[in-house]
């Protein structure tokens, strides 16, 4: 069943490009129910026994080992809620292949949270940037299509120094049957070694959040990717170095992660403070949540190296969170886009008046973003605040409140730059969003507000996941 | 003297070489058939018989799978290791048939296809050689028929290519012997079971280690000997360069396998063969460098064999058999990934022309999907990238590397590869990319719809050896 969320919906992408061209609604809606349809599963299928099949015996042993429960179940639950999302709000030339890159993309990316073997992993991880670049190159608003060769050269980078430390990984180990492995299981790897392979690890995670300083593909590619898909890119691909950090990093290497502790802070801090402060300075809407993505995913770099449970807890609320908002900003967005022909706050203005559910529907994700207490938002915030403080992590906390007050301020600016004041007399007129386009946005703001009541669950899958509990463990007693 | 004495060999050492001795044969089956045969009948009769000659062969040569013998005194050893590069010779050989519909003009077919098949059973010789004679035997076969096949195109390049690889290829041929001759001086046997026992160590022995590793880095056109290749690849006729780039490679690197493998026991293999690791990290390296500027398909995939060919003896450094192992699996998986590209290639062209430039591929992801999709596969394999077989392969050769102390050599196979995907995704990207109008060429119909088979069998084969990695087992020993 876990194995049918990654398959079915590859197989269903690839058999899209079998309908006919001028089939677009039919492809759309047939993904929209593959990706509804997987939202299901995963819903009811909290702790589906794992299944696993050999792959590898020797150099080391290596497995089709897919399980959906910790963190990851998560984050599945949300790939699979905003792709479907983003799917019914898709309106773009060849609309039939675009369908079919994102159905590939979510077997893709469904496969890196379920995969319990880091060779699995690996696979999803370079597998996720395929459909991606395919997209950037055949969507791209330019004929040379800088940003898809960027967004390749940052993330294949990143892929391949991820394969060779799993090779090795593998090789010291003995097996890449790894992730969610009770902490005994393991053999001691020496320090030399397991410093290298943390860095290999360290470095795909890093370029995929993305952190300062290997972010600057990011906002290239969510600014130039079609709405739907940056939606979903922003929303959980980016998630996956984050994920990485927490299932492979401190479950598996908390040595070397523990030492690389005070830099990887430092890296979040300057993420943190220097996203919200580039975000302030943008004209283009889409650039201002790439560049809001930077600081507030940062925030969750430092959760994950205060090896705090509350912040451990808080960290996936907000992986969560953040996914849920900047999946409704990246849609609202490419709403506006689609009524105004233009994303420039510069150009933009005035838009409140005659669309008042696309306003309504983008002031709640806003709000959410900037951690208005009562939504998701807050919600993590909150927690790895908490988190970090009680870590003994002071002044690193008063540092990440700024940014939080920031987000105010950009947040604020992107709502009123579009839906208020003047409106320039060149812009088309066009109708507000149609009830369907509501609806698509419908399931995304209900969860920004289940979650933003009750974080609960979450936090506590968290805490009582064996990794997390073992990297949180392994901390008390070093 | 008894005739015991005069052919002092056996049933057993004929059967050892009966699949190569089928596919000689049926060679000349072909050529009577071209000229008995009704014009009609010629092109498929003559196809259909070589394709199940080879077929037959491989069958044949799998039901030795399990009793390795050692055939006319140990020079021809038919073991597993042999049998899987007889199978590869065979598929490939199989594979560049199927391309063959811009083989030559239609009088030549019959000709051409005889000749493919002398080369092949040239290369299954080579599979099985474990003699200084043997290899040369099968090395000359596999080239003669070789020479012959680059110049068979109209097209201008195509003569040029081939006096190009018969001179370079000359060159090397001589450097193999003088290496020969030089170890037969040291250790007084053709023998490669020879050099693995106590040899006298002295310069002699050394030298000619030397010259016979240039000679077979030369045939598998690693760096710094691989100047000849892209211009022979892009002249020759597109399923002799299909062909060219499996079975050569396949043949010499069983030659190259067996020879380093028979001296690593000695106390000096470690000096002997760390050029050849060296050759191997820079043909990784500048094959996919010169790849990137490449905008002929022929040329890219030149260069892109010489540095996949650097991943497979890298993969044998240490000397392990884990190593030669996953080097096997590897040349198993290149062989179905590079043909399969080749295949797209001869599915794009047309009566004239080869489907080649990278021009042919523009908008080809809107024009024929599927196509483009196989082709962005294979690529992906060829860039070790999931989920595929160059992606499994690539991680085994990293694994061993890591494993007997080459981290180095895994580095580079990291970097290069990184390099690699730039120039692979330069043709994804020209098929799914932005084009105008006029870039985008009109769909015609193939001249042969012949290729697809290929397509189809190259892309569930490099999909399932990736998810299911099928190892050689009984491989060793290589040499008795």
């Amino acid at each position: 069943m876990i194995w049918a969320l990654v398959i079915v919906p590859i197989v269903a992408g690839l058999l899209c490009y079998a309908l006919p061209r001028s089939a677009e609604n039919a492809a759309k809606w047939i993904a929209v129910g593959v990706s509804f349809a997987a939202f299901l599963v995963v819903a009811f299928g909290y702790g589906l026994p794992d299944e696993s099949l050999r792959w590898l015996q020797r150099p080391f042993a290596a497995n089709f080992h897919v399980g959906l429960n910790g963190p990851g179940y998560w984050i599945v639950l949300l790939l699979a809620l905003t792709t479907g999302c983003a799917l019914m709000v898709t309106r773009l030339p060849r609309g039939r292949d675009f369908v079919a890159q994102m159905l590939i993309l979510l077997g893709a990316m469904t496969g890196v949270f379920v995969a319990r073997d880091l060779m699995l992993f690996a696979l999803f991880w370079d597998l996720m940037l395929i459909p991606v670049f395919i997209v950037l190159v055949a969507w791209s608003p330019t004929k040379s299509s800088a940003t898809a060769w960027k967004y390749l050269i940052y993330n294949l980078t990143g892929g391949l120094a991820l394969l060779l430390a799993t090779a090795a990984f593998g090789i010291v180990q003995g097996t890449t049957d790894v992730i969610g492995a009770a902490p005994g299981s393991l053999a001691q790897i020496s320090p030399l070694w397991s410093f290298w392979i943390f860095a290999g690890f360290t470095l795909a995670f890093l370029i995929k959040t993305p952190v300062f300083p290997f972010h600057t593909w990011a906002p290239d590619t969510y600014a130039d990717l079609p709405a739907p898909m940056a939606a979903v890119v922003s929303a959980v691909q980016s998630k996956a170095g984050l994920y990485g950090f927490i299932v492979v990093g401190s479950a598996l290497l908390g040595g070397p992660m523990h030492r690389a502790a005070a830099a990887m802070i430092a890296l979040g801090l300057i993420s943190l403070v220097y996203g919200a402060l580039a975000a302030l300075a943008q004209d283009d809407t889409k650039r201002i949540v790439a560049y809001s993505s930077l600081s507030h995913l940062g925030l969750i770099v430092l959760a994950v190296f205060s090896f705090d449970p509350i912040a451990y807890g808080g960290a996936v609320v907000y992986i969560v969170a953040h996914g849920l908002f900047s999946a409704g900003l990246f849609m609202t967005i490419g709403e506006v886009e689609l009524r105004e022909d233009t994303r420039l706050l510069s150009r933009l203005g005035g838009l409140g008046a005659r669309n008042p559910r696309l306003a309504g529907g983008l002031t709640l994700v806003a709000l959410a973003a900037l951690g208005l207490p009562g939504l998701c938002g807050f919600a993590g915030e909150i927690l790895i605040l908490t988190g970090l403080y009680s870590a003994g992590l002071v002044w690193q906390t008063i540092v990440a409140l700024v940014p939080i007050v920031l987000a105010a301020a950009y947040m604020l600016r992107l709502f009123q730059g579009t839906m208020h004041g003047p409106e320039l007399a060149d812009l088309p007129e066009r109708e507000d969003l149609s009830p369907i386009e509501f609806l698509a946005l419908a399931p995304l703001v209900v969860a920004i507000v289940l979650l933003g009541v009750n974080p609960g669950p979450l936090a506590a899958s968290a805490a009582s996941h064996g990794t997390v509990a073992n990297a949180v463990a392994r901390v008390e007693t070093p | 003297m008894t005739p015991q004495s005069i052919i002092p060999f056996g049933s057993s050492d004929w059967s050892a070489v009966v699949p190569m001795t089928i596919v000689a044969l049926s060679a000349l089956v072909v050529i009577l058939a071209d000229l008995t045969l009704p014009k009609h009948l010629r092109r498929p009769v003559v196809l259909g018989v070589a394709i199940l000659a080879l077929a037959i062969a491989g069958v044949v040569a799998l039901g030795a799978w399990g009793h390795p013998v050692a055939a006319f005194g140990g020079a021809f050893v038919l073991g597993g290791f042999a049998i899987v590069f007889e199978e590869i010779v065979v598929v490939a050989a199989i594979f560049s048939l199927l391309l063959g519909s811009t083989l030559g003009r239609e009088d030549q077919a019959g000709g051409a296809i005889a000749l493919v098949l002398w080369s092949a059973s040239g290369a299954m010789l080579m599979a099985g050689a474990a003699n200084f004679m043997t290899i040369f035997l099968g090395l000359e076969l596999l080239s003669l028929a070789l020479y012959c096949l680059c110049g068979l195109s109209p097209r201008a390049g195509a003569r040029e290519s081939a006096l190009k690889y018969l001179i370079l290829s000359s060159t090397a041929s001589g450097f193999l012997l003088y290496g020969m001759a030089l170890i037969f001086g040291a250790t007084g046997s053709v023998s490669l079971a020879a050099i693995a026992g106590p040899t006298i160590s002295n310069a002699l022995f050394d030298v000619g280690c030397g010259m016979f590793l240039i000679g077979l880095c030369f045939k598998l056109s690693l760096v710094p000997f691989h100047v000849w290749t892209p211009d022979v690849y892009e002249g020759a006729p597109l399923p002799v360069t299909a062909f060219m780039s499996v079975v050569t490679k396949a043949g010499t690197l069983a030659v190259l396998a067996r020879f380093a493998y028979a001296l690593a026991p000695l106390p000096q293999a470690h000096a002997i063969l760390a050029p050849l690791w060296i050759v191997a990290a820079i043909s990784m390296i500048v094959g996919n460098v010169a790849a990137l500027a490449q905008t002929d398909i022929k040329r890219l995939l030149a260069y892109s064999g010489i540095a996949q060919l650097g991943y497979i003896v890298a993969s044998m450094a240490g000397t392990s058999e884990q190593g030669l192992r996953y080097a096997i699996f590897y040349l198993g998986a290149y062989t179905f990934m590079n043909l399969g590209a080749f295949a797209v290639v001869a599915l794009l062209s047309r009566e004239r022309e080869e489907g080649s430039r990278l021009a042919t591929f523009a908008g080809l992801g809107y024009r024929q999907p599927v196509l483009a999709g196989a082709m962005t596969f294979f690529l992906l394999s060829l860039a070790g990238l999931p989920p595929t077989a160059g992606f499994t392969g690539k991680i085994l050769i990293l694994a061993t590397d890591v494993n007997s102390g080459y981290a180095w050599l895994a580095v580079l196979l990291i970097v290069g590869t990184a390099i690699s995907a730039y120039a692979y995704f330069k043709i994804v990207f020209a098929m799914y990319g932005r084009t105008t109008g006029a870039e985008i060429q009109r769909a015609t119909k193939p001249a042969s719809a012949l290729p697809w088979v290929g397509v189809a069998i190259c892309a569930v084969a490099t999909l399932a050896l990736g998810l299911y990695p099928i190892l050689p087992s009984d491989i060793v020993p290589l040499v008795k």
